[in-house]
């Protein structure tokens, strides 16, 4: 007997609520496989709607009895990478068995999988944390903008909700064109259009050029090492570096 | 002078010091202020020499009574002076930490007019910085040895780490090198952290609202190098300091020749290689359970070059491998080389669940390269169990097949620091 296949939309709910459906309707989850649909024709398996309720319920009874169950799914979720369906089934499912310790059972293959990528996305977070950088605008606001590999806007938000709560700030994900907005006590989400660059304020320049002094006289010149440098701080992130520009 | 001016010579002079951690503190951001700081630190930047950059590292003055003989501020030295103002340090770590270049500020000095002026200064900036601009980042002050205790407290009640130097692991090189400073000049503040560090905590016990005193600990950091003591005399002074005065981490910095003086070895470069083999070692006395005298001996007093210290010590034991992976407890899995703290944390949580095949333990991420010669499961070996230490010496070194590489400087960041 083959896997029984199920097929999904593709968005975030519809995954968590067909895991849901599949959870509560079938006997080995193990031996299940799900995909998001495509637009081809002839599809193998049984279409599963999306309910909000249903992914909504689920995510919160994980938060509830599998706290660390729920983190790796949220980040997981961050990664937007697709075909992992069907291994974070079976570590849901797993982890519904053997309870939140689950991500220490890395000799199995689906929790293997669903905790690297979940990790890799909490590593580019804890990355962006320190390599974002701000640009004061004329209105005195201050904008960064990023590109990262995860879709981090959200958790990045939070964190600098707490950290500049003094100042007015915008983050803007060029890639994904999603930006956050933080102004007078509140925290907003958003997609743009259309960016235009706004002016910079008059004395920004003078404060860029003061980091990029301190980052060049900081590095020991006997002690050169541009591999540790790249391997720190990959050239991805170094379109957006103050300290990079120009270099 | 402009600001630029003063930061291209002031940061320029501070590089020297190894330390830049931002962890260990859990500081909210203050009600109206900015800034807050991460319990695991975060970096912010790297290097063109590959360290990381997390905090605006420089020093307040440059312009040095003391002449010790190994530093670049020494008063002999031609190399032009410079003094921040406080307002100058103060808007700089403010604009720097809006554009979330920084963490926070590190600042140390030269010593100006007298310890107890310059660690006046210093205590100032970043008062201006907690009180008046109600700054929560991360703030590591450097003591200034020999000024009063009552500014050691005000430093440890603003700052998050504080350190003083220990400059030289003897006392016969602090005479030899930097004769105007005295041991007990800096014994006697570190002492003093360490018991302010406790009484706060003991206070904060009881009542939560007390003040926290330097909750980040404090570090110190020596030159390796410059001064002819072993290693074996630098682990042990390292292993007192962590023990008796309870130190976070002491940091061990290459000497870098900066100036000619003829109590100073001629070095064709700084030994990088050795800066890194102490730092190997320095883990294994805080998270690997090992004891410097089981690192070293009379006898073997330096650290080999070409093995890291773990490796060298599982060499010279062969008794006590190969390792069961099923069944050692926690402390022996950290004594296999390769096996670190994720690694040995790894494989105790993943066994819990079924026993560890040598293919299991590629799939939770152990690295065996050199793990396999000193390991088995189900009582098997890895590897063949006739080998003698000097053929595995001769296959580390080797590998199984591809040729020898050249041992690399390695820093690592300071995430965990």
């Amino acid at each position: 007997m083959g896997m029984n296949r199920y097929l999904y939309d593709g968005s975030a709910d519809g995954l968590l609520s067909a895991i849901a459906w599949i959870l509560a309707e079938e006997s080995d989850p193990e031996q299940v496989a799900l995909a998001a649909r495509k637009d081809t024709l002839f599809e193998d398996g049984l279409f599963i709607g999306t309910d909000a309720t249903l992914a909504e319920s689920l995510f919160s009874r994980l938060r509830k009895q599998l706290p660390d169950v729920a983190h790796t799914l949220y980040f997981c979720m961050l990664a937007e990478k697709e075909g992992i369906e069907t291994s974070l089934l079976h570590y849901i499912f797993l982890a519904f068995t053997h309870g939140d310790k689950i991500n220490d059972y890395l000799t199995h293959a689906a929790v293997r999988d669903i905790v690297s990528i979940s990790k890799k996305a909490a590593r580019e977070l804890h990355r962006m944390k320190g390599l974002l950088r701000f640009e004061k605008l004329r209105d005195g606001a201050y904008l960064a903008k990023m590109e990262p590999d995860h879709n981090i806007i959200h958790p990045l938000a939070y964190h600098f909700r707490t950290r500049l709560k003094a100042q007015h700030w915008f983050l803007y994900d060029v890639k994904r064109r999603t930006a956050a907005r933080w102004s007078n006590g509140t925290l907003q989400f958003g997609t743009i259009e259309q960016f235009t660059t706004p002016a910079l304020s008059d004395d920004e320049k003078q404060v860029q050029a003061l980091w990029q002094t301190f980052f060049k006289t900081i590095a020991i010149p006997d002690r050169k090492n541009a591999r540790l440098q790249k391997s720190n701080m990959p050239m991805k992130y170094w379109k957006y570096l103050t300290e990079k520009q120009g270099e | 002078m402009d600001t630029l001016a003063k930061l291209q010579i002031l940061s320029g002079a501070a590089r020297y010091d190894a330390s830049c951690a931002s962890s260990g503190s859990k500081r909210e951001a203050p009600a109206c202020g900015t800034g807050n700081t991460s319990q695991s630190g975060i970096c912010h930047s790297w290097s063109d020499d590959g360290r990381c950059i997390s905090l605006l590292k420089i020093l307040l003055s440059n312009d040095c009574r003391y002449d010790c003989a190994y530093c670049v501020n020494r008063s002999s030295n031609a190399v032009e002076r410079a003094s921040f103002t406080a307002r100058e340090v103060v808007d700089l770590t403010l604009d720097f930490y809006r554009r979330n270049y920084i963490e926070g500020l590190f600042l140390s000095s030269a010593v100006m007019q007298s310890p107890d002026v310059t660690m006046e200064r210093m205590v100032r900036v970043v008062e201006t910085l907690r009180l008046e601009e109600q700054f929560g980042g991360y703030i590591h002050l450097k003591i200034i040895p020999g000024c009063s205790s009552e500014l050691v407290r005000k430093a440890g009640l603003y700052a998050d780490r504080i350190s003083v130097n220990i400059e030289l692991p003897s006392q016969d090189s602090l005479r030899r090198l930097a004769p105007q400073k005295h041991k007990d000049s800096i014994l006697e503040p570190m002492a003093l952290i360490g018991r302010e560090i406790h009484s706060s905590l003991v206070e904060r016990k009881a009542d939560r609202r007390a003040p926290r005193f330097a909750p980040a600990g404090q570090s110190t950091q020596m030159i390796i190098g410059a001064s002819p003591e072993t290693d074996f005399q630098i682990l042990r002074l390292s292993q007192g300091l962590y023990k008796k005065m309870n130190l976070k981490r002491v940091y061990y910095s290459a000497y870098v020749p900066v100036i000619a003086d003829n109590r100073l070895p001629v070095l064709a470069a700084p030994p990088l290689l050795r800066e890194h083999r102490l730092y190997q070692a320095d883990w294994l006395l805080r998270f690997y359970g090992f004891s410097a005298e089981e690192i070293l001996s009379d006898d073997l007093p330096d650290l080999d070059e070409t093995f890291d210290p773990k490796t060298a010590w599982a060499l010279r034991h062969p008794e006590f491998f190969p390792v069961d992976i099923n069944r050692a407890d926690y402390p022996t899995l950290l004594r296999v080389p390769g096996i670190g703290v994720t690694s040995a944390k790894r494989i105790i949580a993943a066994r819990r669940f079924s026993a560890i095949t040598p293919e299991g333990m590629k799939k939770i991420g152990v690295v065996l390269k050199r793990a396999k010669y000193f390991i088995a499961s189900a009582g098997r070996p890895f590897e063949k169990p006739d080998r003698t230490p000097a053929l595995i010496r001769q296959q580390l070194l080797l590998g199984e097949g591809d040729g020898v590489a050249p041992p690399r400087q390695l820093l690592l960041s300071g995430l965990f620091a």
